[in-house]
This record gives structure tokens, sequence and C-alpha cells, in this order.
């Protein structure tokens, strides 16, 4: 699955195997899409998807050091910048409703269907 | 390559020159910038190669796809109309961000790198969340703002942990990377299917294909109708060659995993799209749901790996783009004829009399439909062709069949706008229609009708 | 980009700047786009000739790449060969003459401008016709012609007669051109392609007889049926002479009527595999000669007496044709087009003259009135009787020896129509020309001759109907035969797969005396009319005062009743009796049930789109779930065991 070149890996990290970090951030990224799928307070819903997010930073990091390959972690420094560019306009567009409707219930919003 | 880089400053540019003289300056600016863009595309013409540590790859394919991009991106800009109907209007700002948003489709075009696939999505899709809510005052902008921003993040985190688990399997994160442990490799770690699959979910939620169409109407319907344009044409094609770099060009020998899913995907996308059209009122929605039933077709496209699919995908993106510019064009123009409590109306209703007010509109619209609908003698004929040859396969067979059965629903509700415009209105003065507006039609039609006489002209060039 | 792609796109051009820009086009302008756009194509086919000159081979060029599906590549090019060169001679010059003729003969009609517009575009389907290189591109001429024809047939569309002529000669070349898709159909699916090159070289390979090749040529023919008007489908072109004569000139006589005959002589190799077909070609063409003849010989419209002219000298070119004389049948379209365009614009001359004026009865001694015009007429009327050595003598000579050596029964009913044919045109001439003038005062007061633009086509196309038959010299005058030694290279394939083909294989004396007969029996025929018309001065009747069999031949055989009762009102009947049981009880149920149905799912469909984000959220991850499960699911199932187990170590 993994070329585990056990040589280059630090040994603090050999301790833990690789499955139980994939498994841990499986379920951080599980609870995130369970936040996001029963919750309807439009910012919880967004802290849920921030969750998902991080697990996947965590997931990659530890792919990263198992690897001895530095890219999964330049990626992460990428997705934490993507996130934060992410931050900003959800938050302006929950901003922008909560001026007009006075709530950031997303089960209030439901004028377009059909 | 060079696109990119120039976009990313011209955008910059773009928001300074909203101080002068009122943002007089900044759509003819944002063309000229457009325009500056996709000559310097051909820099690297002939020159295939890879730019920031292989991260992004260059080749006369890609080129040409940036360049679809971009010159639908001018017709784009050129039928705006700095957004005067909104009201605290920032029109330098939306005219920067849809060139920032163009850095982001290329990007997605022309990668090597999962990492900048990541990126390009996200460019894309977050210019697309703040273009979405740019009517800030408007309760249906927001809502689509709103609906847009949650799923479409969502799938973010969906595509991003595919991207993580196919990390965990191969090691690295280029495509060639990727198809070269595949082709080594006979046991498929389990890690590469997870995260194939979810990588592949993220990208089709982003093309609306079902079952992650949900966004689709609402937001088509809710944002101005320009970005719906921005978003049929631009993104779709972006992400429909996204989908065919990581499915072709990297995931091809484990075709018979993601064949499946595309299939499922297919059928609800023709089923959904096209059934869902049949009682829409609002055009826009009409073309939301028809933009599903668009990226089932295109997904057939990309069912069977061959020689000719990326033909059929560009031939398809092109006149669908074509189509989708004339349709939704044809609504702008009509944006200050019927208003409804100071919103214009946006119903198929808007059309009638169209036939003698302006002859020349009903034409760009009937011809736009016939296409949309794949009437022969319009490009959309042939692109739902050479994609239903591309698919025909014993194994898929049943898929072809519902596809056509799909496509002769799809002429009833694209018959609706054309029947309309031949139906009596009351207001009998003709409509007075932009020149700019005139000079796109032209095009639009020209090119639909060009595609649909001389299909070889794009498919043989290819 | 070679010049031979702009021959057929100077009409094009002309086309498209008249026919868009009609109304703001200066009347001035208007003739001399048009007759600049087909002068152009005349000068160019002379470039593309001495192109093709240098070199000798076949020029295939290629504008673009048209259709690619699978393995079938249909390429947008042009062919120029020894054949293409021909008709391209005869279209553009022929068409240039009668474009010149137009700006004088038209001049003061309302439409000049689309006249001219329709007159270009018909010139750049008939150059797609000839010049392409595959089946398709002939037949997209094949239609563009056709269309044209229907327009200008149309052309004065204020009379709906002229609409129900115009109606009826697209609805028959219809029924033709099914044939010809059809045999287009059968040469894809057989050769796997419609290249004349690639399709006549797998061709070869055939036997003489072959099923499917007859099939096809049989298919292919009655396309030729259509546009050729060859019976059963002949009953459109006299109707054709609704529109303007110089409209006759070019589509009715010169161009589009032969395009059958091309088609047939640019196959030659299929046609000459399948003696069944050819022996069919005969046939009709003989039939198709006499019956026109006999109809010609009591018809008193002077344009109507020319189009039964024209349908029986059609016949003659398939009998040609069905003689394996591909060079003989192609030699009379050749000569017939100068000399049929000259009685035609001759005519439309006589008809200017007359104030509009059709029925020659009404007429009579004009040969001193419009000297040019009788002169001219008086050419062409010798030419098409076969009087040497003026044109018609020696295609038509060419075509009666090959018969006669072929099959003697279609011989002895050529000849007959050819004794008819040189008498019922000394009828019209003596007729029209001689005698007393039977008009109205008022038009014997207008009778002038025609401009110059009128009269120059005239005596050029007489020169050349005098003249034109001596590229077609017999063997026995010991000169050589430039046009057979011109298209010789055509028939290479025909050659190889039936060498000998086309040889006369008959004594010199026998071609001698044939000569002979058939010349006598031309002059016994003019002095026959002669003795008629002019000694005891006998003037036509109207079909209504005529009696027995001449009332049938005036009366064109009761032809287009017969097509009227079957075609039309069995057409009309079986549509009533199906619209009554079939539509109304059947159909419409079926359909409209289905539109129910797709109206009810739709509505079912769009309940699920019910506008909550919570909701979109929920189905999404359903759907993730989903797929996950069905399509990993017990990989899943053994990663977690694994896991589990991991655990437990």
């Amino acid at each position: 699955m993994l070329q585990e070149n056990t040589a280059l890996i630090p040994d603090m990290i050999k301790q833990i195997p690789l499955v139980n970090y994939v498994l841990l951030a499986s379920i951080l990224f599980v609870i995130g899409i369970v936040g996001v799928l029963i919750r309807r307070n439009a910012l919880i819903i967004f802290m849920s998807i921030e969750l998902m997010l991080n697990a996947v930073n965590l997931l990659l990091v530890a792919f990263s050091a198992y690897n001895s390959d530095p890219n999964g972690q330049v990626f992460v420094f990428f997705i934490m910048a993507v996130a934060a560019a992410e931050v900003a306009v959800g938050l302006a567009i929950i901003v922008m409703i909560y001026r007009n409707i006075r709530s950031i219930d997303i089960g209030l919003l439901n004028k377009l269907r059909g | 390559m060079y696109p990119i880089l120039f976009l990313s400053f011209s955008g910059l540019i773009t928001l300074f020159l909203g101080f002068f003289q009122e943002g007089k300056w900044v759509k003819p600016a944002t063309i000229l910038f457009l325009a500056i863009a996709s000559i310097s595309a051909f820099i690297d013409w002939n020159k295939p190669g890879a730019y920031f540590f292989n991260m992004l790859q260059v080749n006369n394919f890609n080129l040409l796809l940036s360049l679809v991009i971009l010159i639908t991106a001018i017709l784009i800009v050129a039928i705006s109309d700095n957004f005067k109907e909104i009201e605290y209007a920032h029109s330098a700002e939306y005219y920067a961000i849809m060139q920032f948003s163009l850095v982001g489709a290329i990007m997605m075009t022309n990668f090597q790198s999962l990492i900048m696939l990541f990126l390009g999505v996200e460019i894309l899709s977050v210019s697309m969340y703040v273009l979405t809510g740019t009517d800030k005052r408007n309760l249906r902008g927001n809502e689509a703002a709103i609906k847009y921003f949650l799923l479409g993040a969502f799938a973010t985190g969906i595509l991003l942990f595919g991207i993580a688990m196919i990390y965990g399997g191969v090691g690295a994160f280029e495509i060639d990377a990727i198809s070269g442990t595949l082709a080594s490799n006979q046991a498929q770690s389990l890690f590469l299917y997870i995260g194939l699959v979810m990588l592949l979910i993220g990208l089709l939620f982003k093309l609306a294909a079902a079952p992650f169409h949900f966004w689709t109407p609402d937001v088509y319907e809710g944002a101005p109708t320009i970005f719906t344009l921005f978003m049929a044409t631009i993104v779709k094609t972006a992400v429909v060659f996204a989908l065919y770099r990581i499915l072709h060009q990297s995931f091809q020998n484990m075709h018979l995993s993601w064949s499946y899913i595309l299939a499922g995907c297919i059928a609800l996308s023709l089923i959904i799209g096209n059934l869902s059209a049949v009682k829409q009122i609002s055009f826009k929605r009409m073309l939301a749901f028809s933009s599903i039933s668009h990226a089932g077709f295109l997904l057939l496209g990309l069912l069977h790996v061959s020689k000719t699919a990326d033909k059929s995908l560009l031939f398809y993106s092109v006149s669908y783009l074509l189509a989708s510019t004339s349709a939704f064009g044809v609504l702008l123009a009509l944006k200050n004829e019927r208003t409804e409590n100071g919103r214009s109306n946006e119903n198929i209703s808007v059309f009638k009399g169209l036939a003698t007010r302006s002859p020349f509109l009903s034409a760009v619209l009937i011809i736009s439909m016939l296409s949309l609908a794949g009437i022969p003698l319009t490009g959309g004929f042939w692109s739902k062709f050479y994609v239903l040859t591309d698919a025909a396969n014993d194994q898929f067979f049943y898929l072809i069949v519902l596809a056509l059965l799909l496509t002769a629903v799809g002429v009833y509700y694209y018959f609706k706008p054309i029947i309309t415009v031949f139906e009596k209105s009351d207001i009998q003065e003709a409509i007075t229609i932009n020149p700019i507006f005139k000079i796109i039609f032209v095009l639009t039609t020209l090119g639909t009708l060009v595609l649909g006489l001389f299909p070889d002209l794009l498919y043989g060039m290819i | 980009m070679s010049l031979i792609l702009l021959i057929p796109l100077f009409p094009l051009i002309g086309f498209l700047i008249n026919g868009l820009g009609f109304k703001n086009i200066p009347k001035s302008l208007v003739a001399p786009i048009g007759i600049g756009a087909s002068l152009l194509s005349f000068v160019f086919a002379f470039i593309a000739y001495s192109e093709f000159k240098n070199t000798g081979e076949v020029i295939i060029v290629k504008a673009f790449d048209w259709i690619t599906i699978g393995d079938l590549n249909i390429p947008f090019s042009f062919q120029i060969d020894q054949l293409s060169i021909l008709m391209l001679f005869i279209v553009t010059g022929v068409g240039t003459l009668i474009h010149l003729y137009s700006a004088g003969y038209m001049s003061h009609d309302a439409g000049y401008g689309k006249f001219f517009a329709y007159l270009n575009l018909f010139l750049f389907s008939m150059l797609l016709l000839v010049m392409g290189s595959n089946y398709l591109i002939m037949f997209i001429g094949w239609e563009g012609v056709g269309l044209c024809s229907y327009l200008l047939i149309g052309f004065w569309n204020k009379n709906s007669d002229f609409g129900d002529a115009a109606r009826k000669a697209f609805i028959m070349n219809r029924v033709g051109d099914l044939g010809f898709l059809i045999g287009i159909f059968l040469i894809i699916t057989h050769f796997g392609s419609l290249e004349y090159t690639q399709v006549f070289e797998m061709a070869k390979q055939y036997p003489v007889g072959s099923g499917i090749i007859t099939a096809i040529t049989l298919f292919l023919f009655v396309g030729a049926m259509g546009k050729s008007a060859q019976i059963p489908l002949f009953t459109w072109l006299p109707d054709a002479m609704a529109g303007p004569t110089p409209v006759s000139a070019l589509i009715h006589a010169a161009t589009m009527v032969t395009s059958g005959i091309y088609m047939i002589v640019r196959s030659n190799v299929l046609y000459t595999l399948s003696p069944v077909t050819l022996n069919v070609v005969a046939w009709i063409g003989v039939a198709t000669a006499l019956v026109a003849a006999t109809i010609a010989l009591f018809q008193n419209d002077i344009k109507k007496v020319l189009a039964f002219s024209t349908v029986s000298q059609l016949g003659y070119m398939f009998i040609g044709l069905g003689m394996m004389a591909y060079t003989s049948g192609f030699f009379h379209v050749i000569t017939h087009a100068f000399f049929k365009a000259l009685l035609f614009l001759g005519a439309g001359s006589v008809i200017h003259a007359m104030s509009d004026e059709q029925d020659i009865t009404k007429m009579g001694g004009l040969w001193s009135k419009i000297k040019i015009t009788a002169v001219t007429f008086l050419i062409g009327t010798i030419a098409i009787s076969g009087i040497p050595p003026f044109a018609g003598f020696f295609s038509k000579d060419e075509i009666l020896a090959h018969t006669f050596a072929h099959n003697k029964a279609i011989w002895v009913l050529a000849m007959l129509g050819s004794f008819i044919t040189a008498f019922y045109m000394f009828r019209l001439f003596f007729v029209t020309f001689t005698g007393k003038f039977r008009g109205t005062q008022e038009q014997e007061h207008h009778v002038h001759e025609s401009p110059l633009s009128m009269t120059i086509p005239l005596m050029v196309l007489a020169g050349f109907s005098i003249v034109g038959g001596f590229i077609g010299m017999p063997e026995i005058f010991h000169q050589p035969h430039f046009l057979e030694n011109f298209l010789a290279p055509i028939y290479e394939g025909s050659e190889s797969v039936l060498p000998g083909f086309g040889n006369l294989g008959i004594s010199h004396e026998t071609e001698w005396s044939l000569m002979g007969l058939s010349v006598v029996l031309a002059l016994v025929a003019s002095v026959f009319a002669y003795v008629v018309f002019v000694k005891n001065a006998t003037i036509p009747k109207d079909s209504s005062e005529l009696s027995g069999v001449k009332k049938i031949l005036a009366d064109k055989y009761y032809i287009d009743d017969l097509y009227l009762k079957i075609f039309s009102n069995g057409t009309s009947k079986l549509s009533k009796g199906l619209y009554n049981s079939f539509e109304t009880k059947f159909l419409s149920p079926l359909v409209n049930s289905t539109g129910t149905l797709i109206n009810f799912a739709g509505k079912q469909l769009t309940r699920i789109q019910n506008g909550t984000t919570g909701y979109y959220l929920f189905a999404m991850g359903i759907s993730i779930a989903f797929i996950l499960v069905f399509f990993l699911g017990l990989d899943v199932l053994s990663f977690f065991k694994n896991i589990l187990g991991g655990f437990s170590k």
C-alpha cells in the first residue's frame, strides 16, 4: 500500500501505525459530515465543513510523514490558505443573509424551489 | 500558463480602474485584458512542457481549452452591462473576480498535480459564490448564494478527502504518477479506490450531475443572469475537462470501477434533468435542468476511454456554450422589457410576441433552442451524435436508448420558448438591441450553424 | 487554396450580395454583379482547364474535411477532370450568356434583383453538382438546382398557376431524389465511400451483371428520371415553362435537366457493369423521346413545344447512354445546350416582341420584323432537326448509329421520333415566322427587335449551333473525334470491366447509308411542314377543336389527368382514411398519453427539488453513502476487519 521506507521515518511517528491516523481522520471527517447534515444553523454547518477540511489536513500530514514526502505538507498549507479565503467569503454571505432576514437558519430559505 | 499569470495581474489592475471615471473603463479594459490573455496563450503554442515544478502541464490541446474558456469569457463580458440593476454595485469588483475565476478555470484544464486541481476548483468556486450573491438586497440572490456556498464547500470537503486518499495510495499528486502506479501495480489499493470515488463525487457536484445536482436549479434561478451564464458555460467546460484528465489520463486503468458510477449518474442526470425541465415556467430554471441533462451527455462522452473522447467533449462544450450564450443572451437583451416588482421577468412568457417585435432575437433564440435540443443542421446535433457514438458499446447500450428517448422529451420543452415566440402579445413596439449584443449574437448563432453544417471544421481540427 | 475553389464561390458571393441586399442595391448594379460573378467563374474555368492540362492528371481539391463518421470520411472537395471541365464550360459559358440576356429580358420586372440572386444561386448549385468529387456533393448540388428551379418557376408568384407548376416540379423531382438518395445509401453501405475515385476503383472488381450494382444504378437512374424529365416523371418540365424564359433556357434546357446524363456518364463504370439497367435506360429514353415528340406536334404554345422537344431530346441522350455510347450521349448534351438555349432565347425574344404573347396561332409573319431573332431561330431549328452540317446532326447521328448497332427495334422508333422532331420544329418555325400576322393591331404596332443584350447571346449561340458539332466528327470523315479522344480517360474503368465497350462495330457503308437516311428523313419532314404550313397556310387549332388521336396528343395523352386521379386524389383519399381511423383512434391517444405521462413525471420529479438546503445536503450525503456502500461495500468491510484485527493485536 505504502512504500514504508522506515529508515527515513522518525521513531516517534513509527510508534503509532498509519492506520490509526487514517481512522482518526476519517472519524473526524464523518463527524464533520454528520454535523453538516443535521444542523440548521448556517454557522454551525460552516464549522462542520471546516472540521472536514481539517480532518483532511491531518490525513495529508500523516501520509506525508509516512511517505517521507514533503508535498503533502505543502498541500496542507494550500488548504489552510484556501479555507481562510472560503471563510471570508462564507462569513460575508452569512452576514449578508443575517442583515436581510435577521436569522441564519437555512431552513427559512426555501423560496427557490420546484 | 501565461494567461494565468496575466489574468492574476490584470484582475488587480481592473480593481483600481474602478476608481477612474466611475468605472467607465472597466468593461472595455476587461475585454482587452481577456483578449491579451488569449493571445498570450499562443506563446506556448507547439511548445509542450510543464510549469511550476511540474504542477501545470502545457500542450496544444490544453491551450485550446484555455482559448475556448477565454473566448467564451469575452463573449460573456461583452453582453454584461456594468450591473446597473444591482444596487450599490461595484462593477470593477465583479469584473476583477471574473478574471480571477478564469485563472481557476484554466488551472483546472491544465493541471498536472492534484494540488493545482484543488486550487483551480477553489478559485473558481469561491469566485462564483461571491458572484452569485452580488445582488445583496435581493433575497433570492442571497438564498442562491448561501445554498451554493454551503453545498459547494461540502463538496470541496469531499473532493479534498478524495485527493488526500489518492495521495495516501500513490504517494504523489501528479497524475502521471497515478497512472504509472496503476499501470505497474495490479492490486488496487483501497485508499486509491476511496480517493477516486470521493474525487469523482466532488467534481460531479461541480458539473451539476445528478444526484449531486440539487443546487443547480436554485442557484441558476437566483443568481444574476450573466453569472448563471458564466456557471453554465465556463464552469462546466472547466470541470468536464478536469474530469477528462482524471478519468482518462490517470485512472484509465480503473475504468471498470468508475464507469459504473458514471453510468448511474448519467442515467439519473438525463432522467431528472429532462423530465423536471418539462414543467418549468422560469426560463432560467428550465435551462438549469437542461444543463443537468447536458451534464449527463458530457459524462456519456467520458464513459469510455477512447481516442476520440477529447474531440467529442470539446465539440460538445463549444456547441453547448455557443447555444447557451445565445439563449441567456436573449434573456439579458429582454431584461428591461417587462418587470414585476422592479425585477425583470425571467419566465418563458417574456418571449411572447418576440417574432413580430424583433425577428433577429427570435431567430437567435430559436437556433439556440434547436441546438440545445440537438436538431440537425445545428452544432447540438453533431455534439450529441459524437458523444453517443463514443459511448456506443454493448455494455451500456441501455444508456444510449435512454439518452435518445429523453432527447425526444427535450424537444418538447425546448420548443416551448419557440412556440411562445410566435404567440401574440399586447406590446407591439420593436425592441432595440445594443449593437454589441448584435455582434455577439451573430457570432454565436453563426458558430452554431457552422458547427452544424461543417462539423469537421472543428472536429477534424482537434 | 487552389483557384478552382473560387469557381463556385463567385456565384455564391453574387447570390449573397444580390440576395441579402436586393432592397438596397441600386438596379444599375444588380446585373453587373450577377453577370460579373458568372463571367468570373467562366474565366476561372479556363484557368482550371490550363491547370488541368499542365499535368493531365485528375485534380482533386479538398476545401475541408466535412463529415467524419467512424471510417466514413466525406470531404468537401472538387474534382477537375475531362468531364467536369466540359460541364464547367457549358454551365458557366451558357450561364453567362443567359445572365446577359436576362439583363435585357427582365429589365422591366420588379423582382430584378431577386431574379439575379436566384440565377447566381442556381449557378452555384450547378457548379457544386458538376465539380463535386463525391456523390454527396453532387446530391447537394442536385437538391440546390431543384430548389432554384422551384424558386424560378414560381418566380412570378402572384399567379397561383405558376406556383402550382413550381410545386409540381419540386414534388416530381423529390420522387426522383428519393431514388437517388437510396442509391447513395447503397453506395455507402457497399463501398464504404462516396468518393468517385474510390468507388469506381472498387467497382472494377465486380463482375458484369452484379446484382448490387444493378440495384445501385437503377436507383440512381430514378433520380435521373426526375431531374432529366423522363417517363414517368416528365410532366413537370412543360409546366415549368411558367418561369421567365431565360430560366427555361438555362435550367430547363441547357444545364439542370442534363444533370441526369452527367451523373450517368460520371458513373459509367457502374452502368457498364449492369446490362439490365442499360436496357431500362434505353427503353425509357426511346419511349420518352417518342411520347414527347408526338405531344409536341399539336402544341400551340411556343415554349411548350420547345419544352416537349427538350424532353424528347433528353430521351435521345438516354438512348445513347443505354447503348453505352456515353460520349455520344454527352455530345448531344453539349450540342443540345447550344441549340436549345438558342431556341428558348429566340422564343423569349419573340415573346418579348409580341408583348408577352406565347400562342403561335396568334403570331405569323414575323420574319421580316425581327430579322435577327428569326434567322437565329431558323439556325436552331435546322440544328435540332439533324440537317448537316449543323451541330445537332453529328450528335444525334452518332447516337442513332450506336443504336442501330445494338438494338434495331429502338433504332426504328428513334428514327421515327427524329422524323417527327424535324416536322414539329419546322411547323413551329413556319407558323411563327411566315404567313400573315394574326395578332392584335396593338401587338403589331409594338413588334420590335430585342435590345443588343438579348441579340448578342442569340448570335453567339447560333454560331455554336452551327459549328458546335465539329468537335465530334464521325470516323468516316477521317477527322479526329475531338470529344471522344478528350473524354477517353474517364472511361478507363468501363474499359477495364468490359474491353471495347463503346465500339460501334458497323461498316463504313452502313454508316454512310444510315447518315443519308436520317438526312433524307429530316429534309422530307421539313418539306412536308413547308407544304402544310406555308403552301396551304394551315393554322394550328386549339385542342378543344381537335378530335380523335390529334386531341389525345394535344392533351398530352391525358397523363397529367391520370397522375392527378391516381396519385393526387389517391393520396388525399388515403390520408383522409388514415386520419379518420389510425390517427384519431390510435395515434392521437397514444401520443397524448405519452405527453401526459411525461408531464406527470415532471411534476413529481420537481417535488424532490423542495428548496431546503438541509434536505439537499442530506440527499447528497445519502448519495455519497450509497455510492460508497454500493461500489466499495465489500472492500470497506474487509478494510474495517483489518483495522479491527490491527487493534486486537
